[in-house]
């Protein structure tokens, strides 16, 4: 006989300043499903876009969905959610229940850097830079417009060399115009790709250093992706880091998890209620495929 | 015959020359610095001369400054806070304070009724703080850099960012536009920030009158505007705030020479 507990499902959306996540997970807190897609301009299409994604993907319907958390940057441009958790609390919980272990998370996305300390899967501290662009995706973003290359091509290409450049500039404006100046100097691209990434990483090594670096640690967001950004920040910290296989989805997946607890909760408090919310108007869909 | 006396100032976004003898300045030139500091330089060196009438043989002593200025084949190379100083000092001797609004950078001086700096303070890691900031808002909004100062002085209501960051500002200005913010209250608002950054570096200078504001910022007459309104000062600002620093390598050649 099926436990009536073991069919219902909790999902997280996370809406981040450049992509948007979503998870679902079962009441053991395993992962099922999840799908990842950019946020665009406008918060709430994204946020059905991607709940509709990950319910198509996964095979549930709504209906057995029991409770739905949104978080990161958009949270509060997702109606349907039943609760609003913040990002740092969302990822601690994420990154504890892929590595239990780990006692430092350092997440870089799209416009933020954050260092989390984490114990006993519990957020303890944080750092978090989000006024500078020097030290976030969006340095390696103007460092790949201005070179006239994708991200993941830059990061293949740095790893050719051993012997990175020296960027100077603190500034994201500055070394967008020293990445310049080291080209018409003849500086071999590796080099200076190399350089750029080393950039990044002492920037927020020195966050997290301002928090004391405790191993193991995770490293997330979106930049984790970049084979590039993980080598340099490896060698800045001095330390292996651990990756996820999918490095975007600890928030959501945290959103998820903590769906399912505040959901025990309210069962065990005996206020649970079903959810009524539904999904709102249907999405248009601007990608290149739907015309 | 005449003594003639050749500074040179390669800055990040643009460089410049002064010529001068005994009486005062002869020529000036102004251009933008490129990547090749080397070229420029012989190239704004010519100009310089073709506007003074005279050959390069004719110049007793040289000197250089500016971040490219080591590669400017002057007699001697100066730091940029010495060529502010002893610039500003020549053109206003009762300053005592200077803020340089470079390209990229800023910085503040103090200098004693001799010229002399007494304390000076950098920045040189952001481009909030420099006049890089204003060339992006006028790409964006497709101006040109004389034209802010006038456009930004109708503003009524200054647009309010909710950064610092230049980059995340270029954002946020089109986030602004697409509002209905007018560009008035963006370059009003933009100055705010800028005049915020500026007045951090105040920290540990002591800003005492006479004021003068210097540097390729100098030329925006709202940045100048909310400065003073910022800081409750009056400044000075130089016909020609840009070659302060060549003028100064100009008259440190001459000197070397007493």
């Amino acid at each position: 006989m099926n436990n009536p507990v073991s069919r219902l499902y909790f999902a997280g959306i996370d809406i981040g300043s450049t992509m948007s996540k979503a998870a679902i997970v079962d009441s053991y807190t395993r992962l099922l499903c999840y799908v990842v897609g950019p946020t665009g301009a406008e918060h709430r299409r994204r946020a059905n876009r991607v709940m509709e994604d990950v319910l198509a993907k996964s095979g549930i319907s709504l209906d057995e969905v029991a409770y739905i958390i949104s978080t990161g940057y958009g949270r509060v441009n997702v109606p349907f959610a039943d609760k609003q958790i913040t990002e740092l609390t969302c990822h601690a919980r994420g990154v504890s229940a892929l590595f239990p272990e780990a006692r430092t998370a350092i997440d870089i996305g799209g416009q933020d850097a954050k260092v989390l300390k984490i114990k006993n899967g519990k957020l303890v501290d944080f750092l978090t830079n989000d006024k500078c662009a020097a030290g976030t995706g969006r340095f390696l973003e103007v460092a790949a417009e201005t070179l006239g290359l994708e991200l993941n091509e830059m990061g293949r290409i740095s790893l050719l060399t051993s012997t990175p450049v020296k960027i100077n500039s603190m500034c994201t404006i500055f070394a967008q115009q020293e990445i310049i100046t080291r080209l018409s100097e003849g500086e071999p691209l590796p080099d200076i790709l190399a350089g750029v990434y080393i950039a990044i990483a002492t920037r927020v090594a020195k966050l997290a250093h301002q928090l004391k670096v405790e191993v193991p640690v995770v490293f997330t967001g979106g930049v984790a992706k970049n084979a590039g950004m993980v080598k340099a920040m490896e060698t800045v910290l001095g330390i292996p880091l651990l990756i996820p296989p999918e490095p975007l989805i600890t928030g959501c997946l945290g959103a998820a998890i903590l769906a399912r607890d505040e959901a025990f909760r309210l069962i065990q408090l005996g206020e649970f209620k079903a959810r009524k919310k539904q999904l709102g108007e249907a999405y248009i869909d601007f990608s290149e495929n739907a015309f | 015959m005449n003594n003639y006396y050749l500074g040179i100032d390669i800055g990040s976004v643009s460089s410049k020359a002064v010529v001068i003898d005994d009486k005062g300045i002869v020529a000036l030139s102004v251009m933008p610095s490129g990547t090749n500091y080397a070229s420029t330089s012989a190239l704004i060196k010519d100009v310089a001369f073709k506007a003074a009438g005279i050959m390069e043989n004719e110049i007793t002593a040289s000197a250089a400054t500016g971040i490219g200025g080591r590669n400017a084949g002057c007699n001697s190379y100066h730091g940029v806070i010495l060529c502010d100083a002893k610039g500003v000092h020549y053109l206003f001797p009762a300053v005592r304070s200077i803020i340089d609004i470079g390209g990229q950078g800023s910085q503040l001086i103090s200098i004693d009724e001799d010229g002399r700096v007494i304390n000076f303070n950098v920045s040189e890691i952001c481009a909030t703080g420099s006049a890089r900031l204003l060339q992006v808002v006028a790409r964006i909004l497709g101006i040109s850099i004389e034209d802010i100062g006038p456009l930004s002085m109708k503003s009524t209501r200054p647009s309010n960012f909710s950064t610092s960051c230049t980059v995340f500002l270029e954002t946020e200005i089109i986030t602004r536009i697409s509002q209905g913010d007018k560009a008035e209250d963006i370059l009003a608002g933009i100055h705010h920030s800028i005049a915020d950054k500026i007045s951090a570096l105040s920290r540990g200078v002591d800003l005492q009158p006479d004021i003068a504001i210097i540097g390729g910022g100098a030329l925006d007459s709202g940045l100048i505007n909310t400065i003073e309104e910022k800081f409750g000062i009056k400044a000075l600002v130089p016909d020609n705030p840009r070659i302060i620093a060549a003028l100064g390598a100009a008259l440190i050649a001459r000197d070397s020479l007493d």
